[in-house]
């Protein structure tokens, strides 16, 4: 498959992981309350833009992937935002959580691989 | 910018339809209909190389990919609900049950074969989300 395709891939995964970060951002802050709820709607709207993107780009190599050549690589997003939301969020997770995040990033590469 | 509001997670209201938990198996069974959707979509609109198929609007002809946009919008509305309550990681870990349900609807309805390597890592996905649900279980005794 083309460069050009895997770029997509990436680039994809990318608007991804930073949308999901906005759309919790934009839902922890309208939940919070007062003056840290303003501009809520502002960041659910960059969310859902930078989510729109990840959809159409998504739509597009469907078309020219198979779907289980991307499945490993849907696979290892869980990994990503676990890890974006560590560092942009400060979410902790402990030792359970970490090991549930791996092996069902495992079983989803086992699942693709057939 | 980066604060701590993430680490104060508040009470969702009661009965059972509210519970966030709820609403994330919702939103993997929506957006695992959607993905079957997308793909019958995907298959039935005419494949050409031109910038349009890149960027997935040829698509968009077919009423099949339409209904997969309808399940995504709906599956959306009950992950933000979630979000509210539950922290990002570890709800989009659960989300990962999308790749049980895709198999067996490919497997129901567009006639694809669950191979033993395939029928195995579903069930390693449901060993990591009874890990997650443990998880949770734990971090909720605690608060």
């Amino acid at each position: 498959m083309s460069l050009l395709a895997w770029t997509l891939v990436i680039i994809s995964q990318l608007a991804l992981v930073a949308g999901q970060i906005f759309l919790k951002r934009a839902m922890s802050r309208r939940e919070h309350g007062g003056e840290k709820a303003r501009g809520w709607i502002g960041t659910l709207v960059i969310g859902i833009a930078t989510m729109t993107i990840w959809f159409l780009l998504w739509l597009g190599v469907m078309h020219q992937i198979e779907l289980s050549k991307l499945m490993p690589l849907e696979g290892i997003s869980p990994l990503l935002i676990v890890l974006g939301a560590a560092v942009f969020l400060h979410e902790r997770l402990n030792w359970r959580g970490w090991a549930g995040v791996v092996l069902t990033c495992f079983g989803v590469l086992l699942v693709s691989a057939s | 910018m980066h604060d701590q509001m993430a680490a104060v997670l508040p009470k969702p209201a009661p009965g059972l339809f509210w519970n966030p938990y709820l609403q994330i198996f919702l939103t993997v069974l929506l957006t695992a209909a959607a993905q079957i959707l997308l793909k019958v979509g995907a298959d039935t609109s005419a494949a050409n190389n031109s910038i349009w198929s890149w960027l997935g609007v040829a698509e968009l002809g077919s009423g099949w990919t339409w209904l997969g946009i309808f399940a995504f919008i709906a599956s959306f509305g009950g992950w933000l609900y979630a979000l509210r309550f539950l922290p990002l990681g570890l709800a989009f870990a659960l989300t990962n049950g999308v790749h049980i349900f895709v198999p067996l609807g490919s497997w129901l309805f567009l006639g694809e074969h669950i191979s033993l390597l395939r029928g195995s890592g579903i069930l390693v996905i449901i060993a990591g989300i009874l890990l997650l649900a443990q998880s949770v279980a734990k971090v909720e005794e605690k608060v």
